[in-house]
């Protein structure tokens, strides 16, 4: 038997566990569906995300999916769903501010990142006139 | 003495383990699993099994050229074992602090820190690259000093094995006795936790004596819960992002940074940065102390 064999088997066998506890998780359900359900909790991931984020003002998606928060500095972070967790992200540029009626799409720095679209209803104009400030 | 590695035993035992937890997570706490997540922590599990089969070659040449120079021959009576294990999660302590405080080695272990759950699924997310942040020099030093390579892999294997299961939410507490000696999944989740209050502690482990003794160790606190990732969120279930990111953001700050500094963000804190505008972990904490005391 060649002596690679068994590490093959190994890492085979392995790979099927792998890709069956990843379908086990994904029946399961595990995970559920976060969402961001007051301004309190987005205050709370973002002082989660960056120490000392006392925010002033804050957006909420409408269907809780992420926010935004300007704090008395005038730094802007952007909080959307990441899985059942969330993810964060100061902005730092106007340039990637997109507004359709009451959606507003952010593209951040880190284009890894992605583009975050929110539903911020009335309050989507305000917010995107704001991120002029930013520089860039 | 044959070559054992008590890791490849214990596989089935994992995959059995992570299953049952699945089960208990679904009753109990269904946002501690992730399937997403789950599927690049166990992909970072195997990845780093195919790597280490290739590298291991070279790690036990190395080892064995320490062993064939060594200082002493202490055998392998059973007392000898013992002293190996407990020298060997000593280095595991220096190694893993290491990991933690120089952004070269921290490259390579951010992987494990980088999913933010935790469950049994996380404690196989590990390394690719430790073997280019030559974190294995930690860890086979004692080959010299005369302990066999083989017992050194077998006992950092079973070190490796007691590490699996303190990574769990479903047990709280243990016995006081056992929490004062040992590293437990209460002691464990602090070390993955982002608070400022709990950044960059406990890296004990198998003991968390090591921690009392060299004063890194911070107890879980009831009303602070813990949460889970890395500083700034990865944001991405991308495996090879997961597995490179960190070195990519060092070859983008060495290529950008002065000349005078560009070492500098290889052997320094993750977080450090020239110009100030990035912050450490202590920063972090001492920011949060000065503005709370401590107090939630």
């Amino acid at each position: 038997m060649a002596s690679w064999f068994p590490l093959a088997l190994e890492l085979g066998g392995s790979l099927a566990a792998v890709l069956g506890l990843a379908w086990t998780a994904s029946r399961l359900q595990l995970g559920g569906d976060v969402r961001i359900r007051s301004e309190d909790a987005a205050r709370e991931l973002a002082e989660e995300a960056i120490c000392g984020f006392d925010a002033v003002d804050v957006a909420l998606d409408r269907a809780g999916i992420g926010a935004l928060l300007r704090d008395g500095s005038g730094r802007v972070l952007l909080i959307r769903r990441h899985g059942a967790r969330f993810a964060a992200r100061l902005l730092d540029s106007h340039a990637g501010v997109r507004l359709d009626r009451s959606f507003l799409s952010v593209e951040t720095s880190d284009s890894r990142f992605g583009v975050v679209t929110l539903d911020l209803g009335a309050q989507a104009q305000k917010w995107a006139g704001s991120f002029r400030r930013l520089v860039g | 003495m044959k070559a054992f590695d008590p890791v490849a035993f214990a596989i089935p035992l994992f995959v059995l383990l992570v299953f049952a937890e699945m089960l208990w997570a679904r009753r109990n706490a269904p946002e501690s699993y992730e399937p997403r997540d789950t599927l690049t922590s166990l992909m970072l599990g195997l990845g780093s099994t195919a790597a280490g089969a290739i590298v291991a070659g070279t790690v036990a040449i190395a080892a064995t050229w320490l062993y064939e120079h060594r200082l002493l021959t202490v055998g392998h009576a059973w007392w000898v074992w013992v002293a190996c294990f407990v020298l060997d999660d000593f280095n595991y302590y220096w190694a893993h602090r290491t990991g933690h405080r120089v952004r070269w080695f921290w490259a390579s272990h951010v992987n494990h820190h980088s999913s933010q759950h935790y469950n049994l699924s996380t404690a196989l997310r590990q390394s690719w690259t430790g073997f280019i942040a030559l974190s294995f020099v930690f860890r086979i030093w004692p080959a010299f000093l005369g302990f066999d390579p083989v017992m050194i892999i077998a006992v950092g294997g079973l070190n490796l094995i007691y590490q699996f299961w303190i990574h769990t939410e479903a047990i709280r507490r243990l016995p006081r006795w056992f929490e004062a000696v040992m590293n437990t999944p209460s002691h464990h989740r602090v070390h993955h936790g982002v608070n400022p209050l709990y950044l960059d502690r406990n890296y004990a482990g198998v003991f968390i004596v090591w921690d009392r003794l060299f004063g890194t160790f911070t107890p879980e606190r009831d009303e602070i819960p813990v949460t889970y990732g890395i500083v700034r969120q990865l944001g991405s279930f991308s495996l090879l992002w997961s597995v490179f990111h960190e070195w990519i953001a060092i070859a983008r700050d060495v290529r950008s940074a002065p000349w005078r500094h560009k070492l500098s963000y290889l052997w320094r804190t993750p977080g450090w940065s020239h110009d100030g505008s990035r912050e450490t972990s202590d920063a972090i904490r001492a920011r949060w102390l000065e503005r709370t005391g401590g107090a939630v």
